[in-house]
Order: structure tokens, then sequence, then C-alpha cells
């Protein structure tokens, strides 16, 4: 690979062919290592960028609906982004916010007795950073954590608590791009209280930080219990693995994730132990971060021509013209002949859906195993292609399959699949095609040896394939024919309705709403007592006049979906639940006129959380609302008062009355 | 309030605003019948609160004015110096600035800091456009569907955000608040320190951290 100007100073991303190199880890380690032997200083002097380099801004911000420059197809490696470096905090984490030491207020860590002091503790501090995401570019302005896009991957195990200190080090005054420097991390989708959980409103500027605790716990843990240690505490059919962390802050969710505010986080258990050596209720399927196990992170983005400053800067805009995996335009990966699983991930940021097909020398759909929805095992795994498995896509609305054999990856959904390799023989390559196409050069003029009837616009990333050398792992056996044991559909205790919608046609104001309500950071939509089981319509159906589809994501636990609906010729009725929606789920997508009845519980926690759509234009413009999981009735009864009581004030409005 | 209280402070644009080449500097009218340059006289590092209405419509317009006056009362302080309520007829050839003048007298809200605005149609259609577009035809063809929306400008911050009119008062404060000017790391201690005492008194009342 040239060398290029202006590479990512931390290296990351440049080195490896399909290994993680020692020498980025060791390095980000450094850096990592000096912000925390600085961290006193910084906190006396307020300088929060002492320990790094300064990044110079974008000399302006970068507007364009022009092509992005051209690129070199499979020029670039895909890797694995990083993992975060465990490492102490200091000041040592407390149990109530140490605003003393600029840490946000917020309410204190539920369960800090059970769970703390926590075993793991890392530290993810949001600062801009520069990240090459073609090496025919020049480097582009990013906001990341650790200055890194996308973020480390935090590596995690079940029954071992953690701690991540989310520090704000953005430009305190925003600078020549879109973000702006105020945020809130989500774990999507984590069960813990809602101090950690990133709640929207709860947002923190500049000069902070905040401690997030993850228990790495199964939901269930009341029903359930069992101690730390081991696989942990709870119900172990939870168990739950790609998860992603990201800001969530309101009205800007879109802005901060598409400057480069989101990443990974996996948790290992016994089953899924994050390695392939033989190991008591090991699945033994390919386990080794960043050498047979990969996030697939994916987007898209626009760049400007090459700047004075030598930068393609990112256009401040959703969306974009170029596929980016893992932060890298089309790149190339080496694959050893063997089994490898890839975690996949849209971070969107918009409702463009993934379609996304493993297409071969042939030209024809090779199949893929997935494995896993949303973090969640499915029962048995599930091959998808479009001959013999074309049943098995969920690239599907209402009964009509939109690409045949793709899998679907909808904004914030994840999908862990499998590709086997092996049955390859060395020298061939594979490419990983989306139905739509990005631009790759002015008409997108194919390189020699495509695979006949597939254009190199709609080519996300190439596979080739190698034999295995001695020193890579051996491949792991079989996929075996059940990876888990679903917990049991829980009995509801009610039922309530999410009508996701605008305002019917030829009324005002129109606006995205849920149940008629915009985002209110103070005041729920619905009231839970903890420890109970709901079954929720999610309904896309309430104004047929809508034509938006919505991603919808609900914070906390994972659901089920019992049934689906679909508007088809006029009619309202029950549709086929597509094989990789039978799993455990925590988005669902309702295109216009569909619905899906889901059941959830609401465990082990208390505290605000969220159900919204994941379109971030839309949760950016109110399509999200606040539920509470209160403790007991008493509690319940004073949340329904509020709910009441803002209805009224939503009522007197309408009757123009002035409400004091 | 003429258009020289406007410019008695000097009001600093973030360097990456989208300035005139976005807002527009169209020339509008005050309810006052005074000429303003959009960006220029009302936009600049101010932050403002607009929303489009017209004077003879009875179906949300005077709703939302009324919303509109809660708001101006709590808002009261920073009205006229760095805050500004902007409300845009998208009927301009029916509203001229003594219609507007009518209608804001006829509601009480005739006060500092509150402009009732018109001006040529293609203007302020643009206008209507840059500010409220949600790059969708069916939205952004029906100019009715905006009076029902506030969007919150700071131009100092380079800040786009918006309230429903009909979410609670204390949801549009919150939402003017989120685009505040930036505050000083010792300012955001001290918000934050107090926050943290609500929080603790909150939690104490219902058991968890309910609406602070």
């Amino acid at each position: 690979m040239p060398k290029k100007k202006g590479r990512n100073r931390q290296g990351v991303g440049k080195e490896t062919k399909g290994t993680i190199s020692r020498r980025s880890v060791l390095k980000i380690g450094a850096a990592a290592g000096a912000a925390t032997v600085l961290a006193p200083n910084m906190l006396k002097s307020g300088k929060v960028f002492a320990a790094f380099d300064p990044v110079a801004p974008p000399l302006a911000q970068c507007v364009s609906t022009a092509a992005s420059p051209p690129h070199t197809p499979f020029v670039d490696d895909f890797d694995a982004p990083p993992m975060a470096v465990d490492h102490p905090l200091s000041p040592m984490p407390t149990e109530t916010a140490n605003t003393g030491a600029n840490e946000w207020n917020r309410a204190p860590h539920q369960r800090w007795a059970q769970f703390a002091p926590a075993i793991v503790t890392t530290e993810m501090e949001a600062r801009p950073g520069l990240h090459q995401f073609h090496s025919d570019y020049g480097p582009s302005y990013v906001w990341g954590f650790n200055g890194i896009y996308p973020g480390p991957t935090v590596l995690n195990r079940y029954g071992q608590s953690c701690i991540v200190r989310f520090r704000n080090s953005l430009p305190p005054s925003g600078d020549n791009t879109f973000g702006h420097p105020e945020i809130t991390i989500h774990l999507h989708n984590g069960h813990h209280g809602s101090e950690s959980d990133g709640f929207a409103g709860d947002f923190f500027p500049s000069g902070f930080w905040k401690d997030n605790l993850y228990p790495n716990v199964y939901a269930g843990i009341d029903a359930f219990g069992g101690s730390p240690g081991g696989d942990g505490v709870g119900d172990r059919r939870e168990k739950m693995g790609s998860f992603w962390y990201h800001d969530h802050r309101a009205e800007k969710t879109l802005n901060n994730n598409v400057m480069g505010l989101n990443g990974m986080f996996l948790v290992y258990d016994s089953s899924d132990p994050g390695h392939e050596h033989p190991s008591a209720g090991s699945l033994m399927l390919p386990g080794y971060y960043g050498v047979t196990d990969f996030p697939m992170i994916l987007t898209q983005k626009r760049f400007c021509a090459l700047d004075a400053q030598g930068r393609n800067e990112m256009v401040n805009a959703a969306g974009g013209d170029k596929f980016i995996i893992n932060g890298k335009i089309q790149p190339k990966m080496t694959v050893r002949r063997r089994k490898y699983r890839f975690r996949i991930l849209s971070t969107g940021p918009t409702t463009a859906q993934w379609d996304l097909t493993l297409i071969g020398p042939t030209g024809a759909v090779e199949t893929i195993t997935l494995i896993a929805t949303d973090a969640n095992f499915l029962e048995h795994p599930l091959k998808i292609d479009a001959g013999a498995n074309a049943g098995n896509t969920n690239s599907i609305v209402g009964t009509t399959v939109q690409v045949p054999g793709a899998l679907r990856v909808n904004v914030a959904e994840r999908y862990d699949i499998i590709i086997d390799f092996a049955q390859y023989a060395a020298g061939t390559k594979l490419y990983l095609k989306e139905n739509a196409s990005q631009s790759v050069n002015p008409g997108n003029v194919n390189p020699p040896g495509l695979p006949p009837g597939l254009n190199i616009g709609n080519v996300v990333m190439r596979f080739d394939v190698v034999e295995r050398e001695a020193w890579f792992p051996k491949d792991t056996p079989a996929i075996p024919e059940t990876l888990c044991e679903y917990p049991p559909i829980c009995e509801p205790d009610t039922t309530f309705t999410w009508n996701f919608n605008r305002d019917p046609a030829g009324t005002v104001p129109r606006l995205f709403k849920i149940n008629q309500r915009v985002f209110d950071a103070n005041v729920p939509q619905h009231c839970i007592i903890k420890g109970t089981c709901e079954e929720w319509f999610i309904n896309n159906n309430a104004d047929v006049g809508t034509n938006w589809a919505h991603p919808v994501h609900i914070h906390f636990e994972e659901f089920r979906i019992l049934k689906r609906f679909a508007l088809i010729g006029g009619v309202f009725q029950e549709v086929p639940v597509p094989p990789p929606y039978q799993g455990r789920k925590d988005v669902t997508k309702v295109e216009p006129g569909e619905a899906a009845l889901i059941r959830m519980q609401f465990r082990d926690y208390v505290g605000r959380y969220l159900i919204h759509c994941h379109n971030m234009g839309h949760e950016d413009a109110f399509m999200m609302v606040a539920w509470h999981i209160v403790p007991d009735a008493a509690a319940k009864a004073a949340c329904d008062a509020l709910i009441v009581q803002s209805r009224k004030e939503f009522e007197a409005k309408l009757r123009n009355e002035e409400v004091s | 309030m003429d258009r020289r209280s406007l410019l008695t402070r000097v009001f600093q644009p973030h360097p990456n605003s989208p300035g005139a080449a976005k807002f527009t500097n169209a020339v509008l009218r005050t309810h006052d019948n005074k000429e303003v340059r959009f960006y220029d006289d009302l936009i600049k590092g101010k932050q403002a609160v607009i929303n489009m209405m017209y004077a003879e419509c009875h179906g949300a317009c005077p709703l939302v004015t009324t919303v509109m006056k809660r708001m101006y009362r709590d808002l009261k302080d920073r009205m006229g110096k760095d805050l500004f309520f902007y409300s845009i007829s998208v009927k301009p050839q029916d509203d001229t600035p003594a219609a507007l003048k009518h209608y804001a007298q006829t509601r009480n809200a005739d006060l500092p800091g509150w402009y009732f605005l018109t001006g040529d149609p293609y203007d302020i259609e643009t206008i209507r456009f840059r500010l409220f577009s949600m790059n969708h035809p069916g939205i952004d063809l029906d100019f009715a569907m905006h009076s029902g929306t506030f969007r919150i400008i700071n131009d100092a911050t380079n800040y786009w955000g918006h309230a429903g009119a009909f979410a609670s008062q204390r949801n549009i404060m919150d939402r003017i608040s989120w685009a505040d000017p930036f505050k000083t790391h010792a300012e955001w201690a001290v918000y934050s320190r107090n926050r943290q005492i609500l929080i603790n008194q909150d939690i104490k009342k219902y058991g968890y951290r309910r609406d602070v």
C-alpha cells in the first residue's frame, strides 16, 4: 500500500492482514496510558486536549451534493476496529455522581453494591481525530471515541461488570462541522440502569465526563439470581453478544453519529467465549476478535474534494455515495479457507436498508449462515441464499420479496453471519454486494475480473481466499444445529399500542410523532411496574396516509415478535414473520401500513427508557418517547398522573387556553 | 421597538453559520412597518424561535400565538436582547404590516423582541423551505405543515433545533435551552451541581429519577 500523507496517527487499520496488529494495540495502549497519567492535571487545568496533538478542524464546512472523488477499488484492507484497552480510572468511580471532579449529574448507579467495584474499567474520550477512508483520499476530520472511527471495540464478558468512562473532549464551541459537542452514550441494547443508558435528554457538554456502569448480566437478575463471576447472574437464555454504543443526544443524534461517534461492544460468555479453544459449553464458533471474528460496521458517506489542508472532509449530511465498511471504502480482505464470523451493524443514519448478498465467481448468490439477530443467537442457524434457502430472506415488505436471497440490514440492527470460505479454492474472490449502488468512478466502470452481472458500484468489499497458513487458527467445527434455547415468551400483564405516524393529513402540525407526542425528556407516555411483561403493538398503520418506514428500537430488554401485519391491497392483514425475525430482537422495522406485535419484559431496574424510530433523522425530529419502569404501584400512580397532567396541558393548548 | 434597537448589540455569528446564503437576506417588513433584512438583522448571531402563521388563520395560528405568549412570559428577561420570536406570514399577499399589527395587538402579542413579518411571497416561500424543509414534497409543499412547529435557531452556536407547539411548556423551554449559547466550564459546573440537587430530590420523592 503506498504511503500517504496524513494517515491516522495511531496507525489504525493499515498494517494487518486479518490479524490484530500488536503494534497498533500497543500504540493505542500507550496513548490511553498517557491520558491516565495526565488525567489529574487535565482536570485541574480544564485542558482536555493536553494529552493529544490538537487536530485542526476543517477549513470550512464541507457541504456538497456532487459525487465524491473517485476511488480505486480493493486497495485498502478490511480490518476490525482496535480493541478498547482496559485501564484504571482516576478518580475512582463512585456510586453517586462525582460532580466535584467534573462528572456530569446523574442518578446513583443502581445495584452498585452488587456490581461494584467494576471488574473492567476503560475510558472513551469523544474527541476530534483524523481518519483516512481510502488510500486515494487525504484524511478526513471525524469525531471519534478516543479520536478514531469506528470507535474502539469494547470486549467484555458476562459476569464481569464494566464501567466505561465517557469523557467529552469535543471542541467546546463546536467547529466547522455539523456535530454538536454535547453527548449522551447509549449502549444498544444493554440491560442496565437508566443512569447508564444514554437517555437522550441527559447529554453533557465538553469538559465533563460520565461513568456508565454496564453490569454485563443476563436479564432476570431478580428472578434467577446467581452471583457475579463465571457467567454471572440472571437468566442465561437472555445472552446477547453484539452490542454497539453511540451518541444519543436529542436533536443531534444523526449529526454526531455521522461525525463518527459510534463503535461496537461485544460481550462473551462460556457459550461464545471469544476464542476457539475447546472449553465447557462453547459453541466453537469462529471467535478470535480481529482474526476470525469481525465487526462489519456499515454506513454511507459523501466526501468533498481534496482541500488546501490535504484533506477529503466528510460532507455534513446524512447518507452519501460511498459505502463505508469499518471505516473503509471498498476494501479487500484476505481470508483463509475456513469459517469466519462477521457481526454486521448498520449505523444508518437513515432508514435506507442494506440488502446484502455474497456473490461468488460465477456471479451467483452464495450461501451465508445467519447465527444471531440483534445480538441474540437464533435457536437454529439459518442459511440464506437465492436458491434452496431463498425462503429465509428477510428482504421482504408485506409478503413481497425485495431482493432474492438478501440479508436485509436496517439501521441499528445487528446480524451475525458465518461465511465458510473452506468451500472455495484458494485464489477465489468473493464479493459482498449491496442492492443499491455507490459511485466508484465516473460511469462506474468495472475493473477487470468481476463476476458476470456484477457492477463495481454494488460491491461493498471483496474477500480474497487463500490457503490457511500453519500459524493461522484451524477451522472451527461445523456450526452446531442448536445455538441456544430461547427464554419462554412471557405472559403479558397488560397491552399497549405505540402508533408511529405523523398527524393525519389536513390537520396541523403533522410532526413525526409516537402516540401523538413529540420527544419530551420529562414526561413519559407509559409507566410500567418493574418485573412485569407487556404486549406491545408497534403500529405504522395508524394513519394510512403516511408513507414513511420506521425502524423501531426499544431500549432495555430484547423482545420477541409474535405477529406481523401489513396493508396489502388496502386490507390490513397478518403476514408471516420472516425467519430472521423469529428470534429475539431489539429493532423492528415497520414499513408504511405495517405493524408488529411484540412481547417484552421489564426486569431488574427502574428509570427512564426510550422507544424511538432509529432513523436518526426521525428521532431527532421528535419520533421518540420515554417510558418509565417504576418500583411499585404507588410510583406508577404518580407516573400515570404525570401523563394525565401533560395530556391536560396538551388539550388546554388545543382549546387555546392560557395554561399556567 | 425599531430596527435600530436590534442593532444596538454586537451579535457574533458562529464561524460555521450558513449565513445569508442559506437564510437569505430578503427584505421583510415588521408589523411596525420597518424594513429588516432577514439574515443580517434578524438571525445573525442571535437565538430565535420562528414560526409560520397568517393573520386570518383560524386553525392552529391563534393557538400557537397563545403558546408563544406563555413562552414569552417565561423568557421575558432575554426577549429582545439575545432571544427573539419571529412569526412569519405565509400569506404575505394578504398580511400587510398593518394587518399583522392588528393581529398582534388584538392578541396582546405586540411585545419587544417579537416580530410579525411579511414580505415578498417568493422570498417568504424561500425562507420557509430553507428553515422548515423536511426534504419531502408531501410536507414541504403544504404550507400548513409548519404552523405547529417552532424552528429554533442559534446563529451564534450554529444550532438548528425545533419544538412542537403543542408539546408541554417545559418541553418547549427545554428545547429552547438546548439551543442556548455555549456556557463556560464554570457555568456548566454550577448548572450540573444544581441539577444534581434536583435529581436527588426527585429520587427521594418517587423512588427513581423521574422528571428532572
